[in-house]
């Protein structure tokens, strides 16, 4: 009447990705009904009247100014607008997905018996996370047809789009991660979200004031010193300071790419003539994010295999 | 180490939550094929005992073993030999009772191909097929449980560990459930369950077990208990007439205790006979009424119900 019990291959990449049974069954949950595509409409609602808005202040503002459009100007000005949106959105609406999974899963009282099942705890992290991931990339897809009306006024390069993209993606993988940590520590989901979204706004807002504050009293005690060697050492800081955050990142590489005309490694004249090396702030971004995720995610892991003492 | 015939075994198992003292001591043996009834009080022990059965929680100290594999070394194997139903249902919203069974199937590594199968297999044992394409939230309790019940076999276990299966079901429900624990039964699977119910138990279970504050009072079958705990069997003889020709010879049977006189019933005398041998000892006893051509019109051995014994064996702290 049952059928045999079947033992495929542990640890097998397609075991882990697309057969997980969290996946399905939250992908299951999220998208049935008219929910998935009722949250689906008013956020690009909400963008599409933003978008709009932001044509119209700046195509305004630019008439205005010097008599004619300028285009570009439009263009980036447009994408900028809705990928501070969309980070706004993925920083908020990703760690929401998943401050609630595993403390949800002991709020209905399925924890119990998911932990008794064959299920790896690592399989349920990720299925976690995945499915959290699905959503968020969909929001993210769903936007791109408003990010290409962009392409129509120019000024904006397929790099640009891209690398947006990869800083949207790592702030909704840390966010997400960081909310399935807090989930496994807490009993319930509301103390879970609670330290999620502190966490969030720490790392958006607080960190940066913390350590831009910092960056700025050794820059001044430096600069009364002045040499290379600070003034080195004080860029540096700054740079590490700007890639703990999605949107200081963005907004610098945006800049690097349009000043430097590179998404790599440039360089910088000090005030004494020498020249440093400097990279731009989305690759030590991506590196410290997916590092912070990877540490995350282990500690999940930890946390719920840990059998009750 | 474990002995083949015993599916559940434990040593001396201790758990302790500071102070308080949740297990103490238990040795526990259930055999395989057996329907084991584990009785107790709210709060005597058996969510814990069966919480570190189902790998859930660790022992403080002793040993706990569950299809030859030990709880604390070998959590994986003992998973897939159990099938675990808490005293609670866990309900995930937006879930169709198929999809339910279908997620628990794949966490048990059914492949997917097998699944469809499985899930019809399932829900036509437990009555829920007609139910299939439902959410799981609009079930009623009692079908509720019976959905349960069905996951626990997802993966074929060879034990299933029932936490209080027929707590909160209206009778009906309940009777449904204890079907349904006699059926798996006859599929082959061991049933450990819990229960402060005595009906619950006294009706199906071939072994009993009987915990009071973490301790064990009494294990084994129901017979073995009831002799354990009850020695004397009592025997209620109905006669036209002779009583004390009666009396005479019941004193001579060996293993009769005591001869009492009952309040006559519409105008028949009757005697409870106190016995402590066996069934032979009973057939001797009626022999002798009927060599001396007595005139008996009922002989019974009175049914010592398991509340009786219980209700001893818990020294009354029964709720």
């Amino acid at each position: 009447m049952t059928a045999e019990l079947s033992t495929r291959p542990r640890g097998s990449l397609r075991r882990h990705l697309f057969d997980n049974p969290v996946v399905l069954k939250e992908l299951r949950g999220r998208m049935r009904g008219a929910r998935a595509f009722v949250v689906l409409t008013i956020y690009l609602a909400l963008l599409g009247a933003f978008a709009s808005l932001i044509y119209v202040a700046v195509s305004e503002s630019s008439t205005r100014t010097s008599g004619q459009a300028n285009v570009g100007e439009i263009g980036r000005t447009l994408f900028g607008g809705i990928v501070a949106i969309e980070m706004l959105l993925v920083s908020f609406i990703a760690p929401a997905f998943t401050a609630g999974s595993i403390s949800g899963e002991r709020e209905h009282q399925t924890y119990d018996l998911l932990r008794t099942t064959l299920l790896p705890s690592r399989a349920l992290v990720l299925g976690k996370l995945l499915s959290s991931m699905a959503y968020v990339f969909l929001l993210l897809l769903a936007a791109i047809p408003l990010q290409s009306i962009a392409f129509f006024f120019g000024g904006v390069a397929e790099t640009e789009v891209i690398l947006s993209f990869v800083i949207l993606v790592m702030t909704a993988l840390l966010f997400s991660t960081i909310g399935i940590y807090f989930s496994s520590r807490s009993r319930r989901s509301l103390s879970a979200s609670v330290l999620t979204y502190a966490f969030a706004t720490f790392i958006t807002f607080g960190l940066p004031i913390i350590l831009g504050s910092i960056a700025l009293v050794l820059g001044m005690s430096f600069s009364s010193i002045q040499s290379p060697q600070a003034e080195v050492i004080l860029l540096y800081a700054l740079g590490f300071v700007l890639s703990t955050n999605p949107a200081a990142t963005a907004l610098l590489t945006q800049y690097i790419l349009l000043d430097q005309r590179t998404i790599g490694t440039f360089s910088y004249t000090l005030s004494g003539g020498q020249t440093v090396t400097l990279i731009s702030p989305w690759i030590p971004f991506t590196i410290l994010y997916l590092v912070l995720t990877v540490v995350f995610f282990i500690l999940s892991v930890r946390r719920v295999q840990a059998i009750e003492e | 180490m474990a002995s083949d015939e015993l599916i559940i075994e434990t040593h001396g198992l201790v758990k302790r939550y500071g102070k308080l003292t949740a297990v103490d001591n238990l040795s526990l043996v259930v055999p395989r094929g057996a329907i084991y009834g584990f009785v107790g009080p709210n709060g005597a022990g058996k969510t814990t005992t069966m919480r570190i059965l189902t790998t859930l929680i660790t022992p403080t100290a002793g040993d706990a073993y569950v299809a030859g594999y030990s709880v604390v070394q070998h959590p994986r194997e003992v998973r897939r030999a159990i099938g675990y139903m808490p005293d609670f249902f866990g309900v995930y919203d937006d879930m169709k009772v198929w999809e339910y069974l279908d997620f628990f199937a794949a966490c048990y590594e059914i492949p997917e191909r097998e699944r469809p199968a499985l899930i019809n297999d399932l829900l036509a044992l437990v009555d829920l097929a007609h139910r299939r394409d439902d959410m799981v939230e609009k079930l009623s309790r009692g079908m509720k449980q019976r959905l349960s019940l069905a996951r626990t076999l997802a993966h074929d276990p060879e034990v299933l560990i029932l936490d209080e299966p027929a707590s909160g079901l209206d009778p009906r429900a309940r009777i449904e459930v204890r079907e349904l624990l006699v059926e798996m039964a006859r599929m082959g699977k061991t049933i450990f369950f819990s229960s402060h119910i005595l009906a619950d138990v006294a009706e199906i279970c071939t072994h009993l077990g009987i915990i009071e504050s973490g301790q064990m009072v009494a294990q084994g079958t129901v017979g073995e208990i009831r002799q354990q705990l009850m020695p004397t069997r009592e025997i209620t003889i109905t006669l036209l007439d002779r009583v004390d020709e009666a009396k005479e010879a019941l004193q001579h049977v060996v293993g009769v205790t005591a001869v009492e006189d009952l309040p006559n019933e519409h105008g028949r005398h009757r005697l409870r006979v106190l016995f402590t041998g066996d069934d032979t000892g009973i057939s001797a006893m009626l022999q002798a009424l009927a060599s001396r051509g007595l005139p008996v019109v009922n002989f019974a051995e009175e049914t010592r119900d398991l509340e009786a014994v219980f209700m001893r064996a818990t020294k009354g702290i029964v709720t």
